[in-house]
């Protein structure tokens, strides 16, 4: 805990008391967090929620249900009567609460856009070269933005963090937990992390500096370029390591790249591309890239996916989508329309939906989906596109998306149905530890906003910065 | 729901584009000759109290934007009626929302911006609507805006305002000036009116001398707590009819507002804060606002990208969730709202004789999986929902 309150000074070295009060509230925060859950005598953390409505996404809803977990992962998921308690467990009562699965958040950019309480400006656009794969988004996570634990009051325990949409390939994301004092913390373990390209508008934004890209079918150029670099690239190393196998010893290694290395990564089906795009036309071109390098591709906020939607399911792509609230804001966002996941799904394609925090506000990606079901989809397809189906796309569906024995125990407890507006998020859980709660005075204001005002805020129970915090 | 009135299950009989009749109880049927429609849900048109959505284009490039004049920083004397455009995307789009009548105001980067206008989203004929024909007060109010944007927009270039003290410098030299322009006109008059001694005509001290006189309410955008303060000490040092719009901060001001006795239009909580002033956004500002009794109502103001425009009954349902309940919540976009922009004898309730602007629902209006079925505006139907 110390921790996390040691790297909020030190980001903000030069700060102002405001900031500091931060401090001591992530401080405050922490400290209730940790003791939450401690060994019982047989070695083991054993945590039962039990009475509430478990919405598992793997099977069908549990009226009355209990989840145990132990030692992070969930062991078991029954019917209240039927599944036993074991001894020792920490048991919350959770009855007229409904327990899903922690929400998967497939695009956002909490982290490295920076909240304005805490940043010097976006970290996630590297506007000097329109082919980055080199970069990594783990260079550019805070992970004592606050805009993380707002996150967390909105039910998301886990976030594919990824660079800005001003490049055709603007650099590797990463798969967090929304956990930990440093970025290596919250990494979820094994994972690399997906690689981050748009095409359409925002690329375009060399052009007005006279530099490529200017149009569409210079991106297009420029991605299929470094495709066929790391084509040539990985021929080059592995002739040079099947020459090392058969003893050659004169046999010269080629230079080593790192951004070749991941796009290699990509060629091998290791690594998913994630590639923001918004008109059906550039939808098409995401898909004839793909096609013609044989990667993995998601297809991100996908405006006019809908209009292309059997093109994406025959391929089985896969739309992490944003939902706007109104039209507009660019040309390629004029079409936006409400109906377009549910047209996504009557089509067969997946669909998970992402915050693209900063766009939309993390505490409200519940929103989003029950969004989509204005717009005609159904409940189940809008619970599995906050889950489970995120997860495929972030290749973690063997450990994260749904309530089911052997996976992580990230979870969230909702006051109500998951896609009223009157519902809270009351507690969320990675792991078996809580992360957020309702009913803590300092967690609720990262809920309703307001936290970085300090002691003015009237219900805000400020606690003393740390002793010789305010250099 | 009228001023007063619980809701329940009624009849609403809307004859030549008003209210004809309210009648409560179950199990009511239309009279002959009547075409009925049926709802779950019914309420006034909502009325959006602060907005470009009308001047500030959906597809957001140079071509449709026409909400900050941002050549001068008093651009007093410039007018929303003659930015604004019916047939943007974005104006018809909140129709389907619900939203039937908007005060369209100038944008946010000049102290002295401009004056804004009220006028239906949708005129009751068929056909292009002219501006004209769609305003109820075309000349509704000036604004004028506090706080980090207009210094950012001179600032950056060395031009005045580049800190808060320029800008409320600027709008009281311009008051103060407005105040000796009015008494120079009021003594030429009193004198005689002699077409030979006649002041000169200032276009800018002209419109403001309206606001300094009482006769032209004020507007003055304000985030943060301290600029709330700064509007609220100019609004008393000229004795303006003003409200405070966007006030982000207002939760943490309540006693200075309710002591100055000014009313706040609260703006959209769902934006992400971009900028520093309204970082300290909270769900819960129309709930802290509305319980420490200052009269309140919605707007959704300026959106510089994606989505290009809120839409009133989305933000109207956070702060019904997050303490202000489905009533009051309803009343902030509807009946306080036309009591603020003083439009209440026509707008902002279902009561005869008003204007038959109504939005049918399946459901709560603010339930996220509710849909709006059927919007009048002048009692023709406007919006129609195909499932």
């Amino acid at each position: 805990m110390g921790k996390r309150g040691a790297a909020v000074l030190f980001m903000n070295r030069k700060v102002t008391i405001r900031v500091l009060l931060l401090a001591g509230v992530l401080l405050a925060g922490i400290g209730l967090r940790v003791g939450a859950q401690s060994p019982s005598a047989t070695g083991h953390v054993t945590l039962a929620v039990t009475n509430a409505k478990i919405l598992p996404v793997d099977g069908p809803a549990i009226e009355r249900g209990t989840l145990i977990v132990r030692d992070g992962k969930i062991v078991a998921v029954g019917d209240a009567a039927s599944t036993k308690i074991p001894d020792g467990a920490t048991v919350i009562d959770a009855s007229g609460k409904i327990v899903m699965p922690g929400i998967v958040d497939s695009h956002s950019h909490i982290g490295d856009s920076g909240n304005i309480t805490v940043s010097d400006g976006p970290d996630n656009n590297e506007g000097t070269n329109p082919i980055q794969p080199a970069l990594r988004v783990i260079d550019a996570i805070n992970p004592a933005d606050p805009n993380i634990r707002s996150a967390l009051s909105g039910g998301i325990t886990t976030a594919n963090i990824l660079p800005g949409s001003g490049n055709v390939m603007g650099g590797q994301s990463a798969y967090v937990k929304l956990r930990g004092a440093t970025i290596e913390e919250m990494l979820i373990p094994g994972s690399i992390g997906g690689m981050k390209m748009a095409n359409g508008t925002n690329p375009k934004g060399y052009g007005s500096r006279g530099q490529a890209p200017m149009t569409r079918m210079e991106e297009a150029a420029l991605a299929r370029g470094i495709y066929e670099k790391a084509q040539q690239y990985k021929l080059h190393w592995d002739a040079y390591n099947k020459a090392v196998a058969a003893g050659d010893k004169t046999a010269k290694a080629p230079d080593p790249d790192p951004g070749l290395d991941a796009v290699v990564q990509i060629l091998d089906g290791k690594r998913i591309v994630h590639n923001h795009t918004h008109r059906a036309d550039d939808v098409m071109t995401v898909l004839r890239l793909s096609d013609e390098f044989h990667y993995r591709v998601v297809v991100h906020h996908g405006t006019e996916s809908c209009l292309v939607a059997n093109e994406l399911a025959r391929r089985h792509v896969g739309v992490s989508y944003t939902m706007i609230d109104s039209p507009g804001g660019k040309p390629e966002t004029i079409n936006v329309d409400m109906s377009c996941p549910a047209r996504l799904e009557k089509a067969g394609v997946k669909v998970a939906f992402n915050t693209d925090d900063p766009i939309t506000n993390s505490r409200l990606l519940l929103r989003s989906a029950a969004l989509a079901i204005r717009g005609g989809m159904s409940e189940d397809a809008a619970l599995k596109g906050l889950t489970i189906y995120p997860a495929e796309m972030l290749d973690l569906q063997s450990r994260l998306g749904s309530l089911t024995p052997g996976k992580d125990a990230d979870f969230v407890v909702l006051s109500g149905p998951p896609f009223s507006v009157y519902t809270h998020v009351l507690q969320t859980w990675i792991e078996g530890q809580k992360v957020f709660d309702r009913s803590d005075p300092a967690d609720l204001h990262y809920a309703t906003g307001g936290f970085a005002v300090g002691e003015r805020y009237p219900k805000l129970n400020v606690v003393a910065p740390a002793a010789g915090g305010a250099q | 729901m009228d001023g007063s009135a619980q809701g329940g299950p009624g009849l609403v009989l809307i004859r030549n584009g008003k209210i004809e009749a309210v009648r409560s109880g179950a199990n009511l049927t239309a009279p002959a000759g009547y075409q009925a429609i049926h709802g779950v849900f019914v309420t006034p048109g909502f009325i959006d109290t602060d907005t470009t959505t009308g001047i500030s284009g959906a597809y957001n490039i140079s071509a449709d934007q026409d909400q900050d004049e941002s050549t001068d920083p008093n651009t007093a004397d410039v007018r929303v009626r003659d930015s604004l455009n019916p047939q943007d995307l974005l104006y018809r789009y909140v129709n389907s929302f619900g939203v039937t009548t908007l005060q369209v105001a100038p944008g946010q980067r000049n102290p002295i911006a401009g004056v804004a206008g009220i006028f239906k989203t949708v005129g009751p004929q068929s056909g292009i609507a002219t501006v004209d024909q769609l305003a109820l007060r075309a000349e509704s109010a000036m604004v004028f805006n506090l706080g980090e944007v207009p210094k950012e927009t001179y600032g950056a270039t060395r031009k005045a305002p580049m800190t808060r003290m320029k800008t409320a410098e600027i709008i009281r030299h311009a008051l103060l000036d407005a105040q000796q322009y009015h008494a120079k006109w009021e003594k030429w008059q009193k004198d005689g009116s002699d077409p030979a001694k006649q002041p000169t005509l200032e276009t800018k001290s002209e419109i403001l001398a309206e606001v300094v006189s009482g006769k032209l309410p004020a507007i003055f955008a304000a985030y943060r707590a301290d600029d709330i303060d700064t509007a609220i000490r100019i609004g008393t040092e000229f004795h303006l009819k003003y409200a405070i719009a966007s006030a982000t901060e207002a939760y943490l001001t309540t006693d200075a507002i309710r002591k100055a006795g000014v009313p706040v239009l609260l703006g959209p909580v769902m934006q992400a804060p971009y900028t520093h002033e309204t970082a300290n956004v909270t769900y819960e500002n129309a709930a802290l606002v509305s319980q420490a009794n200052i009269p309140m109502a919605l707007m959704t103001g300026y959106e510089a990208y994606v989505p290009k425009s809120r839409v009133l009954v989305f933000e109207a349902a956070i702060a019904a969730a997050n303490g202000l309940g489905l009533e009051n919540a309803l009343r902030a976009i509807t009946i306080s709202a036309a009591k603020l922009l003083g439009i209440d004898g026509r707008l902002g309730s279902l009561t005869a004789g008003k204007d038959a602007d109504v939005v049918v629902f399946d459901g709560d209006p603010f339930e996220y999986t509710s849909h709006v079925q059927t919007v009048l505006v002048g009692g023709a139907v406007t919006y129609q929902r195909t499932p």
